[in-house]
C-alpha cells in the first residue's frame, strides 16, 4: 500500500474523529480554539518531527489542502453576516475590518523596514514576505471569542462586538492574498492589469456564487444541491488557480455571493458548516508537516519583530476601542491583546500562499503563520477572558447549559429562521460534509 | 435527482439550467484558452466540478427527451472531454481515476445490498436459467462472429485459424460482461420497481463471478492457440480459487464489521466509505482479492444477515449522489473519440450482433423459465450495457497477449463505448414501457432506500 494512501487514510481518521467531536455536545469549551494542538502535531509528524511524514508526501497532498483552504474561505463567506443566530452588524463589520487592516499595514510596514535593514532580500520578495506577514497576522480567529464565551459563561455588548469584529476581520486577509496573487510576477494572466486580475479574482467567485444560488433558487433537494456546491465551487477554485489567481479569495466571494442573493443561505450555511472541523483539522496537520524551519537567515529575528509588531498593534486597537467604544472601556487596551488569536484561516491561506508563489519568503510567510498561532494561542484567550471579567460579561449564563452565549436571535433573523428547514431535513444532510 | 422531481421542474428552470451550463462551458472554456501553456497544472479540481456541473445540468436537460441522466452525464464527458473541447485533458482523466476506484466500490456496495435473499429466492428459477443461456449463446455467438468478421479486423491482417480462434475467444468472453454501474445508475435515477428491475440487479451483480471465472478460463484456454507455445496449467484455476474464496471471506467479514459499526457508530459514514473506497481498494488490491467481488459479498452480508441494510444504502445513496456524476462524466472524457471513428463499423457490426444474440437468449431463457410477460419482453435489455468491467477485463488480456493486445483493446474501446451510449438508453426505455418507473411509484423511494428512521 502505497505512503500517499497511508497518509490519506491518516488524514481520513483525523476528520472522521474531528466530525464526531463536532457531531456531539462535547465541543463546547473542547481542545484549542485554534487549533493549535494539531498544527503541533503536524510538526511532530513532519519532517522536522518524527519523519513520519516526509516533505515529499506532504507536497503530494498540496492540491487537497488549497482545495480544502478554498472550501474554508466558502464556509467562511458564507457565515461572514452570521453569528450563531444573529446578523453581524455592520458598523461592528466594519470596525473588525478597519482594524484587521490597521494590524496587518502595521505587521507588514515593521517587516519591510527589518529587512530592508538587514539587506535580506530585494525587489518582490520582500514585498511578497512583508504583505503575506501582513495579511496572515490580520485574522482574529473566531473561533476564540465563541469558545472564550461559551467556556466563561460570557455574554453582553463586548463579548457580540468582539464576535462580530472577529468574524469580519477573515475578509482583509483572503481579499488580501487575492491582491498578492495578483501582484505576483510571474501571473498567467500578465498581460492584464492588476485591477483586472483582483477584479477577476472576485469576479468568478461572484458569477459562480450567483450560478448556485439561481441553480439552488428553484427548490432546495439535499443531493441536487451538493451536486451544485460542489460543482460550482471546485470549477471556480479549478480556474482561479489556473489562472494563477487566489481561489480562497474566488471562494470566499462566492460564499459572500451565495449568502447574500440566495433565499437558502441558512439551509447553505447548515448544510456545510459541519464540514468546517472535518476539512479544517487535517489542513491543519498537514500544514504543520509542511512549516520550515530553515528558509532564510536571521529568521528567528524577523518571527520576533513580525510578533512583537503583531502585539503591538493589537494593543494600540484594543486602546482605540476602549477610547470610542463605550463597551470596551471598563475592560481597557489589553482587550486587544485578546484579538491576537489567528487560526486556521491564516495557516491554510499561508500555506496556499507558499504554494503558489514557492521559495523562501512564503515558507516563512508560512513559519510567521504558524508562530503567529502558537504565540495567540497563548495570549489570546487569557486576555480575552481577563478583558471580559473586566467588562463584568463573564459568567452570565451557565455554561453548562445548553444556550448559546452569542446565539441571541434578533427580530431579523427570527424572520429569517422561519426559512430553516425542518430539523429532520437539516440532520438528514450527510453527516462530515 | 428522482423522474418526479424533475418531471415537476418547468421552462423555466429548464432555461435557467441552460444558462447555467453555458456559463460552466464559457468559464472554463476561457480558462483553458486564456492559459494554454498551464494545461494539467491543478486541473483536476477545475475539471472534477466541470465535470460534476456540467454532467447534473446536462443530464436534468436532456431528462426532458427522455434521455436517462447517464447519458447527460456521459455526453458532458465527451464534449468537454480530450477530444472534442478539451477543457478536461487526458492528464485530468487520469489523474480523476481514484474517483473511479471509489465509484465502483460503491456500486459493488450497493449492489449486494441491493440483493436480498427473499428477492433473489423468488427469481432464481429465471436467474439460472438465464445465468446459463446468456453465457453460452452471447459467447458462442460472439466468439463465432469475430472468428468469422476476422478479414475485416486489422490486427487479425496474417494471423492462422489458431491465435484467430484464441481471440476470439477472450472476445467471446469479454462481450459476456455487462455494466452494474449503469445498471445501478439508472435504477438510482428511476428508483424502478418491478420484475425487469429485480432481474436485472439479479442478473448482473450475480454474473460478475461468472465473469470473473470464465475469463480466467479463457485466458488458460487461449493461450496456447495464440502463442503456440506452453500448454494448460492448473495453477491458473488454484490461483483463482484462491481469489474467489478470499474474496468471498473478505467481504463476509467487512461485511460484519461494516454491521457492527452502523449499528454501534453509525455517523461518520460518508467518511468510512471514502476510507473503504480508497484505502481498502488499494489494499486488497495488493494482497489479489478482488475488491469488487468483496464488497459486493459485504454489502450482500450487510442487506440480509443484518438489519442494517437500509442505513448502508442510504449512506451510499448519499455519497454516491455526486461521485457517480464524475464517474460517468470522467467516463465519457475517457472515450476514445478518434478510435472509435476509426473501429466504428466493425464495432458496430459486433454490436448490433451481440444484442441480437443477448435478445435471443433472453427468449429461450424465459421460455424455459417461464417468466411473465413483461421480462420476456424486457428483460434483455438490460444487458446490453457495458462500462468499466469490460474496460478493465480488456486491458488485462491485452497486457497478457501483448502481440495483439493493443489491437484488441481498441476494438474492445470502441465496442464497449457504443454499449455505454445505448445499452442505458435501451434499459431506461424499457423499464418506461414495462411501466416500473411510474411517476406515482417514483414518488416513493423504494423501501431499501429510505433513511432509517422512515424505513
Amino acid at each position: 500500500v502505497s505512503g500517499g494512501i497511508a497518509v490519506l487514510l491518516g488524514l481520513l481518521v483525523v476528520a472522521f474523529v474531528s466530525s464526531m467531536l463536532v457531531g456531539g455536545r462535547t465541543i463546547r469549551g473542547f481542545g484549542l480554539p485554534s487549533g493549535a494542538e494539531y498544527l503541533v502535531l503536524g510538526v511532530a509528524v513532519g519532517p522536522h518531527g518524527l519523519g513520519l511524514v516526509p516533505r515529499s508526501t506532504a507536497d503530494g497532498f498540496e492540491p487537497i489542502v488549497v482545495c480544502g483552504a478554498a472550501w474554508l474561505a466558502l464556509v467562511a463567506g458564507l457565515g461572514y453576516f452570521i453569528v450563531g443566530q444573529r446578523r453581524v452588524r455592520f458598523v461592528r463589520a466594519v470596525t473588525g475590518i478597519l482594524g484587521a487592516a490597521f494590524v496587518g499595514t502595521l505587521v507588514a510596514v515593521a517587516l519591510f523596514l527589518t529587512l530592508d535593514a538587514l539587506g535580506i532580500s530585494g525587489g518582490f520578495p520582500r514585498l511578497e514576505l512583508a504583505l503575506g506577514a501582513g495579511f496572515v497576522g490580520s485574522e482574529t480567529t473566531r473561533h476564540t471569542v465563541r469558545w472564550v464565551a461559551e467556556r466563561h459563561g460570557a455574554r453582553g455588548p463586548l463579548s457580540d462586538w468582539l464576535a462580530d469584529m472577529a468574524r469580519a476581520s477573515a475578509l482583509v486577509p483572503v481579499v488580501g492574498l487575492g491582491i498578492l496573487f495578483a501582484i505576483a510576477p510571474d501571473a498567467p494572466l500578465g498581460a492584464f492589469a492588476v485591477w483586472w486580475r483582483v477584479a477577476v479574482t472576485l469576479g468568478i467567485g461572484v458569477v459562480m456564487g450567483l450560478v448556485a444560488a439561481v441553480l439552488l433558487g428553484r427548490e432546495f433537494r439535499r443531493d441536487e444541491s451538493w451536486g451544485i456546491l460542489l460543482g460550482t465551487s471546485l470549477l471556480a477554485a479549478g480556474v482561479a488557480t489556473r489562472l494563477g489567481l487566489a481561489a480562497v479569495a474566488t471562494l470566499f466571494a462566492m460564499g459572500l455571493t451565495l449568502s447574500v442573493v440566495s433565499r437558502h443561505r441558512l439551509e447553505i450555511k447548515f448544510m456545510v458548516q459541519p464540514t468546517e472541523k472535518p476539512v479544517l483539522l487535517p489542513v491543519v496537520i498537514v500544514v504543520g508537516s509542511c512549516v520550515d524551519f530553515d528558509t532564510l537567515p536571521q529568521l528567528w529575528l524577523l518571527v520576533g519583530v513580525a510578533l512583537a509588531a503583531r502585539l503591538v498593534a493589537e494593543f494600540m486597537r484594543g486602546a482605540l476601542l476602549a477610547a470610542f467604544l463605550p463597551a470596551a472601556r471598563a475592560a481597557g487596551p489589553r482587550v486587544g491583546l485578546g484579538m491576537a488569536s489567528s487560526g486556521a484561516i491564516s495557516l491554510a491561506l499561508a500555506f496556499t500562499f507558499s504554494a503558489r508563489l514557492p521559495g523562501p519568503a512564503s515558507s516563512t510567510v508560512l513559519l510567521l503563520a504558524a508562530t503567529g498561532v502558537l504565540l495567540g494561542e497563548f495570549i489570546g484567550p487569557a486576555e480575552l477572558r481577563r478583558a471580559l471579567e473586566r467588562a463584568g460579561e463573564t459568567h452570565a449564563f451557565d455554561a453548562a447549559s445548553d444556550v448559546a452565549p452569542l446565539s441571541l436571535p434578533s427580530p431579523a433573523l427570527q424572520d429569517a429562521d422561519s426559512e430553516l428547514p425542518e430539523r429532520t431535513v437539516v440532520s438528514d444532510f450527510p453527516e462530515g460534509r | 435527482m428522482s423522474s418526479a422531481a424533475a418531471g415537476s421542474k418547468g421552462f423555466g428552470t429548464r432555461a435557467v439550467q441552460a444558462l447555467a451550463l453555458v456559463v460552466t462551458f464559457f468559464l472554463l472554456f476561457a480558462a483553458t484558452r486564456l492559459t494554454p501553456q498551464l494545461r494539467g497544472q491543478l486541473g483536476t479540481v477545475a475539471g472534477f466540478g466541470f465535470l460534476l456541473l456540467a454532467g447534473t445540468l446536462l443530464s436534468e436537460l436532456l431528462e426532458t427527451i427522455g434521455l436517462p441522466h447517464l447519458s447527460g452525464y456521459l455526453l458532458a464527458g465527451i464534449i468537454g472531454g480530450p477530444d472534442l473541447l478539451e477543457l478536461v485533458d487526458h492528464h485530468t482523466v487520469e489523474q480523476l481515476s481514484p474517483v473511479n476506484t471509489l465509484a465502483l466500490s460503491l456500486i459493488a456496495l450497493a449492489g449486494g445490498a441491493e440483493l436480498k435473499l427473499s428477492t433473489l429466492r423468488e427469481v432464481a428459477k429465471s436467474l439460472s436459467y438465464a445465468m446459463f443461456t446468456q453465457t453460452v449463446v452471447v459467447g458462442v455467438v460472439m466468439t463465432a462472429a469475430l472468428f468469422f468478421l476476422g478479414r475485416f479486423v486489422p490486427f487479425f491482417a496474417g494471423l492462422h485459424a489458431g491465435p484467430m480462434f484464441g481471440i476470439a475467444l477472450l472476445w467471446g468472453v469479454l462481450c459476456i460482461t455487462r455494466s452494474p454501474s449503469a445498471c445501478m445508475g439508472i435504477l438510482a435515477q428511476t428508483r424502478a420497481k418491478g420484475p425487469v428491475a429485480t432481474f436485472a440487479l439479479a442478473f448482473i451483480m450475480s454474473s460478475d463471478i461468472v465473469v470473473v471465472v470464465l475469463v480466467a478460463v479463457a485466458m488458460m484456454l487461449a493461450r496456447p492457440l495464440i502463442s503456440g507455445s506452453g500448454g494448460f496449467s492448473l495453477h491458473a484455476v488454484s490461483e483463482l480459487g484462491h481469489e474467489l474464496l478470499g474474496s468471498i471471506a473478505f467481504g463476509t467479514t467487512l461485511g460484519l464489521a461494516l454491521a457492527a459499526y452502523l449499528k454501534l457508530v453509525g455517523r461518520g459514514l460518508l467518511l468510512v466509505l471514502l476510507a473503504m473506497g480508497f484505502a481498502l481498494t488499494d489494499f486488497l488490491r495488493y494482497v489479489k482479492i478482488d475488491a469488487t467481488l468483496a464488497f459486493l459479498v459485504a454489502g450482500f452480508v450487510v442487506q440480509n444477515l443484518t438489519a442494517q441494510g437500509p442505513k448502508l444504502l442510504h449512506a451510499i445513496e448519499q455519497t454516491g449522489s455526486f461521485v457517480f456524476v464524475v464517474f460517468f462524466a470522467n467516463a465519457g472524457a475517457h472515450l476514445n473519440v478518434p478510435l472509435l471513428q476509426k473501429f466504428w463499423p466493425i464495432a458496430l457490426t459486433l454490436c448490433v450482433i451481440r444484442a441480437l444474440a443477448t435478445y435471443v437468449a433472453a427468449r429461450i431463457s424465459s421460455r424455459f423459465a417461464g417468466d411473465e410477460p413483461m421480462l420476456v419482453r424486457w428483460g434483455w435489455s438490460s444487458l446490453v450495457s457495458q462500462a468499466g468491467l469490460a474496460l478493465g477485463l480488456a486491458i488485462t488480456i491485452s497486457t497478457a497477449f501483448p502481440g495483439v493486445g493493443d489491437g484488441f483493446r481498441s476494438l474492445a474501446i470502441a465496442a464497449v463505448a457504443i454499449n455505454e451510449m445505448i445499452g442505458p438508453v435501451l434499459f431506461k426505455f424499457a423499464l418506461d414501457r414495462a411501466g416500473e418507473t411510474r411517476r406515482e411509484e417514483a414518488e416513493i423511494s423504494r423501501t431499501s432506500l429510505l433513511p432509517p428512521a422512515q424505513a
